[in-house]
């Protein structure tokens, strides 16, 4: 599936939450393989350089590991480790905006716990 | 590590007019390199001065030869396609195969075969039959097949449809583009390679407006889009460029902290084109 580029981050941080994103909801599980650069550079229509640079950021945060000709696999606590690191992203990047809005609104927490989810 | 490419203060005259005025670059292996400017600007210059198709004062080396004193040598590696590119309208297509295979020493009939494979071309048919867009696929899979490790693509999409194109760019990403092969691609239509290269270089009037990594021209440029309420503020911050928008306008700038523009609008990326025509635009107008 081809990703919705946004304008406000580089595309390798893009393909790396991508790829985040498919490991968190367990769409490629512990130990299993992620796509080869080049199968992602093809599908998502980038430089196979950028898909590196992204997959090396899972590398270097112990999410994802490399088997020397195999390709790249996902670690057994790679949903957790990034489950950790987004939800303090979040709280950084997204809830400032989200807790303004919200305040605008006059909405409370008890409001957003009653409406249906 | 030594550069894949290199060109040292390259200059080449046509009489009076000075089409490369001491042009120096670098392209690194692996590299995506887009080179963009207005039409007459030296881009094909630059590019046949590479592939050693015309004389130029200056130092050019590719993978370690001059394609000045070693052209033949460098050919075995080096592929080309140009806008003009022509290939014998009498030939049939598996007539041109062939003709490949027997005089260059690196090419893959089957690789050319499996690249066909996937358009409507058909082997028995003559080439002048072919349409430009046929003529640029069966072009392309020519070159691929023949295993180069620096492509040179000279506006290689002009004049050709979106299916055409976006084939085309699909085309060398499966069979080209790994990470250790080279590109270097002159064209008008940025948008559609932007996503694929590694570098940017803008020419004008012969001498380079820009020359950066893509990380670095988003490093450097950034693009606001800002209400008309803080225009003023915005524009005696010295911006690159202004575009006016339904809302306000949608400026560029040049080395500006993220801090500078807190709350003045909405930051974003700069588009490659939006960046070509902000660089360019003043003496864009002017020629027209």
């Amino acid at each position: 599936m081809p990703i919705a580029w946004n304008d406000k981050e580089p595309i390798y941080l893009q393909i790396h939450q991508y790829l985040a994103q498919l490991i968190l909801e367990g769409v490629i599980g512990p130990g299993e393989p992620l796509p080869s650069v080049r199968q992602l550079a093809v599908e998502q229509h980038v430089n196979p350089l950028t898909v590196s640079k992204a997959m090396q950021l899972l590398v270097e945060d112990g999410v994802a590991f490399k088997r020397r000709g195999l390709g790249m696999f996902v670690a057994d606590d790679a949903a957790e480790l990034l489950r950790v690191e987004l939800r303090a992203r979040f709280l950084r990047e997204e809830w400032p905006s989200i807790a303004r809005r919200l305040s605008l609104l006059g909405l409370s927490l008890a409001d957003l716990l009653e409406e249906k989810l | 590590m030594m550069p894949f490419a290199s060109i040292n203060k390259v200059s080449k005259r046509f009489g009076q007019h000075r089409a490369l005025d001491g042009v120096s670059l670098e392209i690194p292996q692996g590299g995506v390199l887009g080179l963009i400017g207005p039409n007459g600007a030296g881009k094909t210059t630059l590019l046949k001065a590479m592939l050693g198709l015309s004389s130029f004062e200056g130092e050019i080396d590719i993978l370690g030869r001059s394609p000045r004193r070693s052209r033949h040598e460098l050919m075995q590696s080096v592929g080309y396609i140009s806008d003009v590119g022509i290939l014998p309208s009498w030939m049939r297509v598996d007539q041109i195969i062939q003709l490949s295979a027997s005089v260059h020493p690196n090419f893959s009939e089957l690789k050319a075969w499996e690249i066909l494979e996937h358009t409507q071309i058909q082997p028995k048919q003559k080439i002048k039959t072919l349409s430009k867009g046929m003529i640029t696929q069966l072009h392309l899979s020519l070159v691929l097949a023949m295993d180069v490790k620096l492509l040179i693509l000279d506006e290689p999409t002009l004049g050709l449809d979106i299916v055409y194109r976006s084939q085309f760019y699909q085309q060398l990403l499966e069979t080209f583009l790994d990470g250790r092969r080279t590109l270097v691609i002159s064209t008008h239509q940025v948008e559609e390679i932007e996503s694929l290269l590694t570098h940017l270089v803008f020419i004008e009037h012969g001498r380079l407006r820009l020359s950066e990594t893509m990380d670095d021209v988003f490093e450097r440029f950034s693009a606001l889009d800002a209400p008309s309420a803080s225009l003023a503020t915005v524009r005696s911050l010295g911006p690159l460029s202004e575009t006016p928008t339904l809302t306000g306008a949608s400026f560029i700038f040049d080395s500006i902290t993220a801090d500078a523009l807190e709350g003045l609008g909405e930051r974003r990326r700069v588009g490659i084109a939006e960046l070509f025509v902000g660089m360019m635009g003043p003496d864009l107008r002017s020629v027209s």
